[in-house]
Parts: C-alpha cells; sequence; structure tokens
C-alpha cells in the first residue's frame, strides 16, 4: 500500500516536473508551441485564407462551415498586440480570426493576435484588470457595458488619435455615443450593431387561422394565444427574461413602447404606458402561453426553442440570421417582421452591438488605432455584416447579403425604432432594477405599475445625478 | 455448502444478500443523475427538444460528443486539467501533511493561533479573492504560468488536510514513534518512516480531495490564465453556455467529458482508495 | 507524562507547521485584509478609476443590515447552509456505518457513490438545472407516481429546495468519505471488549463510536459548514441566484455586487460579513478542539 501510494506522489512530480518546465520558461516555450500548432494546421488555414479571398463563395457557406482557423503566427517578429474579444457563434468566431490574419498580411508592422474570452469572463478581466492594470491592448465590449469600463479607467482616451478622422461622420450616431464619455472623448470604435425583431412560425400561426404576421400588440398577444398548443408542448411566445443584460435587452422594447400614440421612455418608469408590454407577458406566463422558464433563459435558448418548433413566435436578433435556416433546418416556414409592441404600425427595439476600445496601458495606441480604422472602415464593415450576420456601423457600409435578405432589410428597418442603452455608467445597476422588475411581474403576478415603481425609487436618483442622453 | 446455500440459507448470508441489495439501491439513486447526463449526450437535437421526455437515447447519435472534442484546444485543456490536478495535489501534500503531523503531535506555543489561521484561510470562496490574489500574482510575475491557480487552490487544500489530518496524527500510539526514536531515528526519519505510513488512510482521502479541488477548479484557473492553451477543461463551461443555449445534448457530453477521465482514473485507483480507506491505520 | 515529553520536544514541531502557516498567511491573508479595508471606503464605478474613494466607516454595513435583499440573501444563506448540513451529515453518517459493515458489495458500492463527489461543482450545476426543469426529470418521475411537480427553478418558494437537493447530492458521500475514514480509526479492540460486556449495537454507538470518532466529527461539521456557508459555484451555475435572489446566498450577492454593479466597497462589505459569520463557528470549533484536548 504504501508503495503504492507512493507511486501515486511519484506520478504527481513527475507531472509537476512537465508543468513546470512548461510554465519556468513560459514565453519561450509556449510561443514555440503555439508556432508548432500553427505550423500543424497550416494547410487548414492556407485553405480558409484561400476560400476568404474568394469572398462570394465564403459568404454563402459561412453559416455550414463550423471550424475556426488557427491565428497565424508571427514570423516576422511584429509588434505583438494582444485583441480579446468574446465571439463565439460559429460564423463570427471564424470571422474575427480571418480578419486579423487578413490585417496581419496586409502589413508588417504590428502582429495581432485574437484571443477568445467568454463575455462573463470578460467582464471579470476588465474588472479585475480595471485595478491591477493587466489588460490586453485591443478589447472588445458590449456597447451598454463600456461607459463603466471607462468610467472605471479600462480604456483609454483616443481622441487626439481618431477625433480628427474624416470617416468619423459616416458612423451612426447611436453606436458612436456609445464609445463616447460625458464630455465626449472618444474611447473606441463600434464594430457592430443589431437589434430585435420578431420571429414567427407561419406555418403554426397558419394553423391558428391566422394568416398574416401581428402588426400591433394586440395581434400580437391573439397569435400568441391562438397559436399555444400545450397539448403538443408548444408554447405560443419565447424571449429571454433572464436576471442578466441579456434579459433587460430583451425586455426593453416592451417597457418603452407606442401606446394610444404616446411614447413612453426610460426617463420616466411611472408613466403608464410603460405597464402593458409586460402586464401582457405577465398574462402569458400565467395562462401558459409563454413558459416560466424564460427567467432562466438566455437569448440563444429562446433561440432553440423557437428553432425546435416548441415556440410559435420568439424575440431573436440580427446574428440569429447567420443560421437560422440551418437551425430549422427545413421543418417549417418561417418569417422576420417588427416587434410589435404597441400602436398598429408602430415598434419598439433596443440596439446591441460590440465595440473595440484601446485599453489603458497598450503598447502601441497608434497602430491599435490604425488597426482599427481598418477593421471599421466601410468595405470591411459590409463584409463583416454578411460573414457574422449583423449589421454595419456606418451608413457608408452597404452589405451585400446572400441569404436571409428579407430578414436582414426588417432588421435595417427595426434599427429607426430601436433604443440605445445609455451610454450611462451606472447602466448595471439601472438594468437589474429593470430585469427585476419584469421578474416579479413574470413570476409573481405583480402589477407592472408596482413593480416598475419600485424600480423607479432607485433609478429616479441615479437618473437626476446624470440623466440618459435624449434619443 | 455452495455458495448459494451460504447466500439464503444462513444468518450472515441473508444479512449479506440484504446488505447487498439495499446497497445497490443507494447505489441506484446516486448514480443516475450521473446516468442521465450520459444518456442525454448521446441524443440527438430532435430528441433533446421533443414532446416526450426520453429515459435512452431513441436516435443515439456521438454529435454532441463530437461537438466538444472538435474543439482545438481540447488536447491541452485536457493536459492542462492534470496538470492543475497534480500540482495542487503536490503542493498540498509538501505542506499539508506536515502541519498537520505537527498541529496532531504537538501542544506548540500558538496552536490556537495555528489553528485559527488553517481554519479562518477558508473563510472566503474564491469568488472573492480573486481581485486580490490577482494583485499578488501580478505583482510575483506567476500570472499566465500554472502555478497562479495552483496556488491558490491548494490554499484551499492545505487547510483542509490539516484539520482531517490531525485527529489521524493524534491517533496513533506515542509508543510507535518512542519506539523509533529509542532506535535512533531523528525527528525527519521517524516522521517519514513511522508517522506518515501509519495514516496513510487519511493520506488516501488528502490525494483524491486535492488532486479533485485541482481538477474542478473553476473560478481560479479561469481568472489568472487567460491563454487558450493553459486554460482546463472546467474554463469552458461560459463558452459553451453561451453557444449551445438549451442544447442539452452538447452540454451534457461537456459535462461527461469533464468528469470521464476522473471516473476511469478511480475506477483504476479504487483499490487503493478504498483500501485505503478499510485499513485501518494502526494495526498494533 | 504524555505531555511533559511533548511540552519538551515542542520546538520540533516548528519546522513542519510554519511553511504551510506562511504559505497561507501569504496567499489568502491578504485578500482577507484587501476586503476588510474595502469594505469601509466608498468605492465603485465612479471614484475607481480617479482613487478618490474615501473611508465612510460603517457606512456599508449601515446600508447593509437595513437592505430588504441582503436580509433575504442572509436569510437564504442560513436556511441552505443548516438544510444541508442536517441532511449530508445524518445520511453521510447512516451511510458511512452502512458501508462500513462487512458485506459483499461494501467495496465497490461505497467507491461508486463517491463519483457524485468527484463532479466539478459548475456541472453539478448543469446537471441540477436540466433536472430541475419544469418538464424535467423530476417533475416526469412525480408525475408517475401521480404528483404534478412545481415549476422547481422559476419559482421564489421552490428554487432553493432544487439546489440545497443538488448539494446533498454532492455532500452526503463526502460526508461518508470523511466519517469512514474516522471510523476506520476507532480500533476494532474497543467493541470487542465491549460486546463480551454485552453492549448492544445501539448502545456501542453511542458509548464507544460517538465519542472515539468525537474530532473527527467537530472537523466534519466543521468543513461541511464552512464549505457550504461559503458555497458559490453550484448557484452561480445552477441558477445565477434567481429567480429574484431566491437563491442568492453572501457569496454571489457579493460577487454580483463587486463584478457586474462595480459597487466594489459593498461587495467587500457583503464578504466580511460572511468572513465574520464563519470566524464565530470557526471560534467556537476552536474552544472545543482546545478544551477537548485539555479533558484528555
Amino acid at each position: 500500500m504504501k508503495r503504492k501510494v507512493l507511486s501515486i506522489v511519484m506520478a504527481g512530480i513527475m507531472i509537476l516536473g512537465l508543468g513546470a518546465c512548461g510554465s519556468s520558461s513560459s514565453t519561450t516555450s509556449t510561443s514555440s508551441a503555439a508556432a508548432s500548432t500553427a505550423q500543424s494546421t497550416s494547410s487548414a488555414s492556407a485553405a480558409s485564407s484561400a476560400s476568404a479571398a474568394d469572398t462570394s463563395a465564403a459568404e454563402s457557406t459561412a453559416s455550414s462551415s463550423t471550424s475556426i482557423p488557427a491565428v497565424d503566427p508571427n514570423t516576422n517578429g511584429a509588434e505583438e498586440i494582444t485583441l480579446w474579444h468574446y465571439f463565439d457563434s460559429s460564423a463570427d468566431a471564424k470571422a474575427i480570426v480571418e480578419k486579423c490574419n487578413e490585417y496581419n498580411k496586409l502589413q508588417s508592422k504590428v502582429h495581432i493576435t485574437p484571443t477568445y474570452v467568454s463575455r462573463t469572463e470578460l467582464m471579470n478581466q476588465y474588472t479585475i484588470g480595471a485595478v491591477s492594470g493587466e489588460l490586453p491592448d485591443i478589447g472588445m465590449v458590449d456597447s451598454p457595458d463600456m461607459e463603466s469600463y471607462i468610467s472605471l479607467g479600462v480604456f483609454e482616451d483616443v481622441t487626439d488619435e481618431l477625433g480628427s478622422w474624416d470617416e468619423l461622420s459616416n458612423f451612426y450616431a447611436g453606436p458612436l455615443s456609445s464609445c463616447k464619455d460625458a464630455s465626449g472623448k472618444l474611447y473606441g470604435l463600434p464594430q457592430n450593431s443589431n437589434c430585435l425583431c420578431l420571429a414567427v412560425n407561419m406555418d403554426l400561426l397558419n394553423k391558428a387561422g391566422i394568416t398574416d404576421v401581428p402588426k400591433s400588440m394586440d395581434d400580437f398577444k391573439k397569435a400568441v394565444e391562438a397559436t399555444t398548443d400545450s397539448a403538443n408542448s408548444v408554447f405560443g411566445y419565447a424571449m429571454c427574461a433572464i436576471s442578466t443584460e441579456e434579459g433587460t435587452f430583451q425586455l426593453l422594447p416592451w417597457i418603452v413602447a407606442t401606446h394610444d400614440g404616446t411614447k413612453s421612455s426610460l426617463s420616466d418608469l411611472t408613466n403608464a404606458n410603460c405597464d402593458p408590454g409586460l402586464d401582457m407577458l405577465g398574462s402569458f406566463v400565467k395562462n401558459g402561453n409563454m413558459s416560466s422558464e424564460c427567467v432562466n433563459w438566455t437569448q440563444a435558448d429562446a433561440y432553440n426553442q423557437f428553432c425546435a418548433g416548441k415556440a410559435a413566435l420568439a424575440e431573436v436578433g440580427t446574428w440569429h440570421m447567420a443560421t437560422m435556416s440551418k437551425d430549422v433546418n427545413g421543418t417549417f416556414n418561417y418569417k422576420i417582421c417588427l416587434l410589435p409592441t404597441g400602436d398598429s404600425g408602430t415598434s419598439s427595439s433596443t440596439i446591441g452591438g460590440e465595440n473595440f476600445g484601446i485599453c489603458t496601458g497598450c503598447k502601441d495606441k497608434a497602430a491599435c488605432v490604425e488597426f482599427l480604422k481598418w477593421f471599421m472602415s466601410a468595405d470591411q464593415e459590409a463584409k463583416w455584416a454578411v460573414l457574422a450576420g449583423k449589421l454595419p456601423v456606418r451608413s457608408d457600409a452597404k452589405p451585400e447579403y446572400t441569404y436571409e435578405q428579407d430578414a436582414f432589410a426588417t432588421f435595417q428597418d427595426e434599427m429607426n425604432y430601436a433604443l440605445a442603452r445609455g451610454p450611462h455608467a451606472q447602466w448595471p445597476t439601472i438594468s437589474e432594477q429593470l430585469y427585476t422588475a419584469a421578474q416579479k411581474v413574470l413570476l409573481q403576478g405583480t402589477s407592472a405599475s408596482d413593480a416598475l415603481a419600485a424600480a423607479w425609487t432607485v433609478i429616479s436618483p441615479i437618473l437626476q445625478e446624470s440623466p440618459l442622453p435624449q434619443q | 455448502m455452495n455458495k448459494f446455500q451460504y447466500l439464503f440459507h444462513t444468518r450472515s448470508g441473508r444479512k449479506n444478500f440484504w446488505c447487498c441489495v439495499l446497497s445497490v439501491v443507494i447505489a441506484v439513486i446516486f448514480l443516475f443523475p450521473l446516468y442521465w447526463m450520459l444518456q442525454i449526450s448521446f441524443k440527438s437535437d430532435m430528441e433533446t427538444f421533443g414532446k416526450v421526455l426520453t429515459y435512452f437515447p431513441h436516435q443515439f447519435t456521438i454529435d454532441p460528443w463530437l461537438a466538444n472534442l472538435k474543439d482545438k484546444d481540447f488536447i491541452a485543456s485536457l493536459k492542462n486539467s492534470f496538470i492543475n490536478g497534480f500540482l495542487t495535489m503536490f503542493i498540498t501534500l509538501v505542506f499539508g501533511i506536515p502541519a498537520a503531523y505537527g498541529m496532531g503531535r504537538y501542544k506548540p506555543k500558538g496552536f490556537k493561533a495555528f489553528l485559527l489561521v488553517f481554519l479562518v484561510s477558508q473563510m472566503l470562496p474564491a469568488s472573492l479573492m480573486l481581485t486580490p490574489m490577482y494583485l499578488t500574482f501580478s505583482k510575483i510575475h506567476l500570472l499566465g504560468t500554472y502555478f497562479a491557480p495552483t496556488i491558490a487552490i491548494a490554499a484551499g487544500s492545505i487547510p483542509f488536510a490539516v484539520i482531517t489530518l490531525r485527529p489521524y496524527f493524534k491517533s496513533v500510539p506515542v509508543s510507535l514513534d518512542e519506539a523509533a526514536r529509542i532506535d535512533g531515528c531523528g525527528v525527519a526519519k521517524s516522521f517519514f518512516l513511522v508517522m506518515v505510513p501509519a495514516v496513510k488512510t487519511g493520506i488516501v482521502t488528502i490525494v483524491v480531495i486535492s488532486f479533485l479541488n485541482g481538477w474542478n477548479d473553476l473560478m481560479f484557473s479561469m481568472t489568472f490564465n487567460v491563454k487558450p492553451e493553459m486554460r482546463p477543461l472546467t474554463a469552458n463551461i461560459h463558452k459553451f453556455q453561451s453557444k449551445y443555449g438549451t442544447k442539452w445534448n452538447c452540454i451534457m457530453a461537456y459535462g461527461a467529458i469533464l468528469v470521464l477521465p476522473v471516473v476511469i482514473m478511480f475506477i483504476f485507483l479504487q483499490k487503493y482508495i478504498v483500501g485505503g480507506l478499510t485499513a485501518g491505520a494502526v494495526k498494533e | 507524562m504524555k505531555t511533559q515529553i511533548r511540552s519538551r520536544k515542542d520546538r520540533e514541531c516548528y519546522p513542519f507547521i510554519l511553511p504551510a502557516f506562511i504559505y497561507l498567511l501569504v496567499v489568502v491573508g491578504y485578500p482577507i485584509v484587501y476586503n476588510f479595508v474595502l469594505s469601509f471606503k466608498n468605492t465603485n464605478v465612479k471614484n475607481l478609476a480617479s482613487g478618490s474613494s474615501v473611508f465612510i466607516g460603517f457606512q456599508n454595513y449601515k446600508e447593509l443590515f437595513t437592505d430588504p435583499t441582503f436580509l433575504l440573501i442572509l436569510r437564504n444563506t442560513f436556511i441552505f447552509t443548516i438544510a444541508c448540513l442536517a441532511f449530508q451529515f445524518t445520511i453521510g453518517f447512516l451511510f458511512a456505518l452502512f458501508f462500513y459493515k462487512k458485506f459483499t458489495f461494501a467495496g465497490p458500492i461505497r467507491g461508486m457513490i463517491l463519483v457524485s463527489y468527484m463532479i466539478p461543482m459548475s456541472v453539478t450545476g448543469l446537471l441540477g438545472q436540466n433536472i430541475f426543469l419544469n418538464t424535467g426529470l423530476i417533475n416526469d418521475l412525480l408525475s408517475r407516481i401521480g404528483i404534478t411537480g412545481p415549476e422547481w427553478l422559476t419559482q421564489t418558494s421552490t428554487a432553493l429546495i432544487g439546489v440545497i437537493i443538488m448539494n446533498n447530492w454532492v455532500g452526503i458521500p463526502f460526508n461518508m468519505l470523511l466519517l469512514i475514514s474516522g471510523l476506520s480509526n476507532v480500533p476494532q479492540e474497543v467493541y470487542e471488549s465491549s460486546s463480551i460486556d454485552g453492549a448492544t449495537k445501539v448502545q456501542q454507538f453511542f458509548q464507544i463510536t460517538l465519542p472515539l470518532m468525537k474530532d473527527a466529527i467537530f472537523a466534519v461539521l466543521m468543513l461541511g459548514f464552512i464549505y457550504t456557508f461559503r458555497a458559490f459555484d453550484l448557484m452561480y451555475i445552477m441558477t445565477a441566484g434567481g429567480p429574484l435572489n431566491s437563491t442568492d446566498v453572501l457569496a454571489t450577492y457579493s460577487y454580483t455586487l463587486s463584478f457586474t454593479q462595480y459597487q466594489f466597497s459593498k461587495g467587500s462589505a457583503v464578504a466580511v460579513v460572511l468572513f465574520l459569520c464563519l470566524l464565530i463557528v470557526g471560534l467556537f470549533y476552536l474552544r472545543l478542539i482546545v478544551k477537548g484536548e485539555e479533558d484528555t
């Protein structure tokens, strides 16, 4: 027995030795390991960059191909620039690596190395980085979070480098404003935009005797109730109401909507027009038209429910278009329409999107700015939108979608009614109040007016101190 | 008397039989969630979202497993998980066993203070020590090495080792090491040759648990190592959660992949672990 | 006599204890002090970068103890801990006694049920999420015996129960493992002599097993309390503290405050409350240990 315990310990020591060797000379050994993996997969990456050159072919297969190419090794000793991102869908995870490889071939001064860090972790890394100062050179961030990170000092002021860029005027005001602080200083550039629309399972809708997609909240309510089929465990509606920013993103359109000709806003949650949408969602859960599990669902979950035919209608994002036809797989016909959140012919939605900022302590600010200018050029923006199923952030980028053209046109139209979250340094607290209020309505049967009034007692003082920008 | 007769016709045989039945029932209850995980991981997407809950895959597929195994960092992650496990175990044994011995056999000045520190150091969960530990490791340039997460994890399992091993050392008869001392052994020699073998039951427990602490860690490895080639299997959880949503077949395959190497290893080592647990530390 | 021999040689023990002691002071001491200091300041998203945060005394604590959300979370933490400890220790002890018996399957099955302890908490959380779905395994089994199960994880009244059940699935084998180790250290000779004296099994258990296992039991309960009270991973993955904070505990709440609300000082104050609760229990344990050792 003694010998056996000893042998386990010995095995541990041996592995430790391996680990220690690996880490004590970490810079050399890991970079050579990275180089060797890159070499072994060089044929694959060559193939993928070849297909990237043939853009139309690459774009049409973007949604079906799943393999992520390897990052090209830094062979000519260019300055290493680290870029952290959380693109994880098959389309955009592939696109980011291809774009970095493309830029590294284009010039020899810097070498951009993209690293995937999941969104949750990335937020942690920024928060800890704000204290310790260990940050990447370029970082991706969800647009409503950017203001907090600017305030925490995660991103560096690049007004001097970027402020005079003449193409800046081509960017849409909403996304660009999320990269600025309250005094108008610029900390990065928006990279893509998206918003929310309604996905409709036309087969189920027709079966329920409705021929057209809903145009008003009343239509919508009827459609949801008519398509609910508990015997076959089909819910009328699916959305994400989880207690994170994702939940707020999907709930917001139902709070800020147009009823009886008046549009409510976040600047006054006690307005009675904030209530009907939430009250309706509450009645959905109560009457079995929507699963109470929506409070635990992420947006991917709600989307999966729709694609599996378990929800007749669902709130979906622009990025879902890249994979929707593959995931539905011909099992039913679907249409994308504006979110019918209020009066007939009106709509409301939320703007989402990712920004790229230059992090504090960046090695080479000028070079990073150059990369961002290239990455967010009109040409690249248009290509990215098609590759990853997003909307461009600038008006002069004209993406030529090779799939789901109608849906993208609808999303582009929906952007006109979409609300930006913030920018506000305390958006996370506002957001928490919003999803908490909604969950009270969904789970505890609280009336929307009571739930929002409770939220307002916290939000109101925050907005009094620094109000949300007008939009 | 043949085996059958023994099983049913003697009092101890019947007792043995009913004990076995009961233990099987317990095992089924405890292992069922694990079976549940496995069977979902072999279901097709269609069946996962199906109307009827099925208890075994009707459309058997290994696609969910492939979705996880095809990840380009999979092999590296597997290796990293083992490194994390063994390194944590090693650090824990090196620091924990001697401390447990010192605390169990002696009553030094400051005994209370020592014991308090061993207890107190376990009182904050990993998630609440991330920032300050990050600051420390950043200062001593340990970030991005295997040592950063394992030193942090071991800080949790060393006190565990001290607290659980201490009673073992206490229960070893004084006569045992006195005899060794009379034979001319020094403190160190009697520790290694007499005391450590005498508490091997407890040490096996520590080996198991400290390895698992390292293998199962999520927060420390994720935060202290951002490079994909340094991350263990557990760190993929957020990646797969946001990517798969409720694609339970893929999530469960991920879970099974995380659990399986450990289970296989422990089936292989079970003889020693269970043996160690029943042997009894002191047989005079 | 024994103690005299020991005290003479007491200095021998420092080389054994000090390395671990210093290790912990360096690695864990700083984080604890860090949290303490931060909890008395007003550091948040607005003043972290400028470094203009100031000491505000007990303000954060005052705010916490008048905040209904925090009081709910404090309550959740205690319910969770006590429920988990009660079940996992009792059932774990029964299992330990049962599997310590010598029968054919004792060894293999004892090893098998340890598997649930080997699973990372994060995976346990995922598994819990799945089997407690509205139309998941648990409700399916319940419906087979004619019971309509609740919507476990989406109701504030049942979510914590689901989390407690999952934690016990892990905690019972853990307690069993430690208690079997403890049982195996009770010398068989004691039982043999007592059975000659005519003591029944139950008498043996209370008069011999329990007293001889006192230290091991204290250790198990103590560790169980610490690990349960500071639980994080399970809720973080299984319910993320929801719905409506019904499964939020001190650890998850502190984390949320610091990492998603950027209220760093308030997050630290919650961490300190968590720490102090455990410290009180720790001191109690220390007294028992020291007193117990003076008695022998």
